[in-house]
């Protein structure tokens, strides 16, 4: 009977505790509520104009690990068969007819937009960040997070993550200095099957972009598993083939 | 009664689009993801352009000997490109036609090709095999590329411009790995030279070998690359590619080609072969600013390209013939003249040494979809240059606006100075499908 008081008490005290404030496991966990670690998915990414003017991309994404993204442009036709690779911080775009693939950056934005390729080709949040701090407020804990390394686009971070679904509600992504470079919201929990629950649009604006905004729908978000070879430049031309 | 409802009516319509706008939702319809086997698409170009003429320019003289011409020359220019692919399990058949159409001061012409035609083969992700027409896209440079073997030059002008290929056999061969190296793949190209089949490439009855070695190591892609086989000289080369940090790439090409030839004017206007080991090479970087403003800066070495000196020749002899030909109205020294130009003596790039700057800002003052830009091509020997600003609008979906001028600028018997054109006006309106 003591014996099973003490294993209850050291999995209180170790357990419960360590959810509570090991920031690095919570941002883990908001990972993997937002996409298995391999997974594929659609995306229709709409640019809002002040006038009300709008451009939509089509794009078939497919990811592996920690650090390997491809994104296969679909429409508009000006942008088919375009693709982009990521390999941790390596960047490329494919333009078909064209040239080679070309190294990118995550600053530059391959759409125009508030979108850069940083959030078009995003990692695992925890890929990129730690976890600084985090503070408990009502029924979301705000995390401020802070990049690994000089490579991240955003050199902080501060998500707004539901407590009960463990998603993001809100993620403002800041300069070292603190400036606001814009803002992510969340929204529309969709059930994509196969127990894939999370946000199915993401809506961004930018301080530096008034009146813009940025629309990213998700669709048929599925887990899958690729082989290493899928995402290398050689065949950034072949992407149209997995789907 | 009625007109209330009327009224009703109307508020109910003008307050619509607000009720839409308050709470939004977006829709993504499966059909648009739907794959289909095949696809159907194409490119539609107006381009008319204005030159003004250099009248006392070496190239005025070679091309318009016979045909003088005031102070500009308008043309106008238009392209259709068609494309379609069926695939059925791991086969794969594309094709891409390329009609050019012209209308100048000598007449309309029109010119159809393809571009691309090939049959894919793809087991596995690891494997491809592929046959037909088709452009390789080799090295790492953006306007110039000297290690890219077996594809055709770039026009400097317009690096982006798409490519005619050639006819291939060819095969990609990929295989990844966890540490320093995380990927290799090796390109083998078999590439046949004989009388309707890739006979611009060089010398007929060869069938040419080339390949490519690209390794992802220590997070830089680094190619090596050669080809052999008779229609030209062996050549070997190597080029890189990393990105130094979140905004900075750096890449670089070197090319070493045995025994080039190539036939230089002397003093005299009498033609000499000269051959020997040619060394070309490239060094760029690609940098963006926190403001979003691109730059691209290249220099390029090409050792097979011409001096100073036999540039001054060439010009002297087309000057000479010129004379000649006013003089006597005998044209055979501008006709040798004008074959030379479509040798290596007309080249967008003739010489050995150049620099190139693009800078281009994205969507300044926060107008989406537009990006000015400004292209300055110097070359270092005689110091002329080229410089373009350029106006791109991409706002419209599908439709891409291109406003660009060019001025062309140099002394005499200096590359630019002695160019056709003082100046170039061009409109470029481009619509896919």
């Amino acid at each position: 009977m003591i014996k099973t008081i003490v294993v209850a008490l050291i999995a209180i005290l170790l357990g419960a505790p360590a959810f509570a404030l090991d920031g690095d496991r919570l941002l883990e966990q908001v990972d993997r509520g937002l996409n298995p670690e391999s997974y594929e998915m659609y995306r229709k990414l709409i640019n809002v104009e002040p006038s009300g003017a709008k451009k939509e991309f089509t794009l078939f994404s497919v990811k592996k690990g920690k650090d390997k993204i491809a994104a296969l442009f679909l429409a508009p036709a000006s942008e088919k068969g375009r693709s982009t690779l990521r390999l941790g911080d390596n960047m490329w775009l494919y333009i078909p007819n064209v040239g080679k693939p070309i190294r990118i950056t995550s600053l530059q934005s391959i759409v125009g937009g508030v979108f850069n390729n940083a959030d078009i080709l995003n990692l695992d949040y925890s890929t990129e960040y730690n976890v600084e701090k985090l503070e408990e407020a009502g029924g979301e804990i705000l995390l401020y997070l802070k990049a690994k390394t000089k490579e991240v686009a955003y050199d902080r971070l501060k998500m707004w993550v539901d407590k009960k679904q463990t998603q993001p509600v809100k993620v403002e992504c800041l300069t070292e200095a603190g400036m606001l470079i814009k803002t992510l919201y969340f929204k529309d929990r969709k059930d994509f099957g196969g127990g894939i629950a999370r946000p199915s649009v993401i809506e961004t604006d930018s301080p530096l972009f008034k009146g813009y905004k940025s629309v990213m729908i998700y669709a048929k978000v599925k887990k899958r598993d690729f082989k290493d070879e899928v995402f290398t430049l050689t065949f950034m031309p072949n992407l149209e083939s997995l789907r | 009664m009625k007109k209330c409802r009327l009224a009703i009516g109307l508020l109910f319509c003008l307050f619509l689009p607000a009720m839409g706008a308050a709470g939004e939702s977006y829709t993504f319809d499966p059909a648009e993801i739907e794959k289909k086997p095949y696809h159907l698409g194409g490119y539609l170009e107006f381009k008319p352009l204005l030159f003004g003429l250099d009248r006392e320019a070496a190239f005025y003289k070679l091309r318009f000997y016979n045909a003088p011409q005031g102070q500009t020359l308008p043309e106008w220019n238009g392209r259709v490109q068609l494309e379609g692919s069926y695939e059925r399990g791991f086969y794969r058949v594309y094709a891409r036609t390329n009609t050019d159409l012209k209308d100048t001061y000598a007449g309309t012409s029109e010119r159809t090709v393809f571009h691309e035609a090939y049959v894919s083969v793809k087991p596995s992700s690891s494997l491809k095999v592929e046959t037909g027409k088709k452009v390789m896209r080799w090295g790492k440079g953006y306007a110039w590329s000297p290690a890219a073997f077996v594809d055709r030059p770039k026009d400097p002008d317009d690096p982006e411009l798409a490519l005619e290929g050639y006819i291939v056999a060819t095969a990609d061969y990929i295989k990844s790995f966890d540490g320093p190296l995380k990927t290799f793949s090796f390109t083998p190209v078999l590439l046949p030279v004989y009388e309707n089949v890739n006979d611009g490439f060089g010398t007929r009855n060869q069938m040419n070998v080339a390949g490519r070695f690209y390794f992802l190591l220590y997070d830089t892609d680094i190619d090596l690359l050669f080809l052999t086989g008779g229609s030209r000289t062996d050549r070997y080369g190597v080029d890189f590619s990393r990105n130094i940090s979140t905004n900075l790439e750096i890449h670089g090409e070197f090319a070493y080609i045995r025994n080039h030839q190539k036939n230089v004017l002397d003093a005299a206007g009498k033609s000499r072969l000269v051959e020997g080991d040619a060394r070309s090479y490239l060094a760029g970087i690609r940098y963006l600013t926190t403001f979003d403003l691109t730059t691209i800066v290249e220099y390029y070495h090409n050792d097979t390209g011409f001096g100073g000196d036999d540039m001054k020749n060439y010009y002297a002899f087309i000057d000479r013939g010129y004379e000649l030909y006013n003089a006597t109205g005998n044209a055979s020294t501008l006709v040798n003249a004008q074959t030379m130009a479509e040798g290596a003596y007309g080249r967008s790039n003739s010489m050995r040494d150049y620099l190139y700057v693009r800078l281009s800002q994205k969507e300044p003052f926060d107008i989406l979809y537009l990006t000015p830009a400004l292209t300055w091509m110097m070359n270092l020997e005689d110091k002329s240059f080229s410089l373009t600003p350029e106006l791109l609008y991409t706002g419209i979906t599908n439709l891409e606006l291109r406003f660009r001028t060019t001025f062309i600028i140099g002394a005499k018997n200096t590359e630019f100075g002695e160019k056709q054109n003082d100046y170039r006006i061009e409109f470029r309106i481009g619509y896919y499908f």
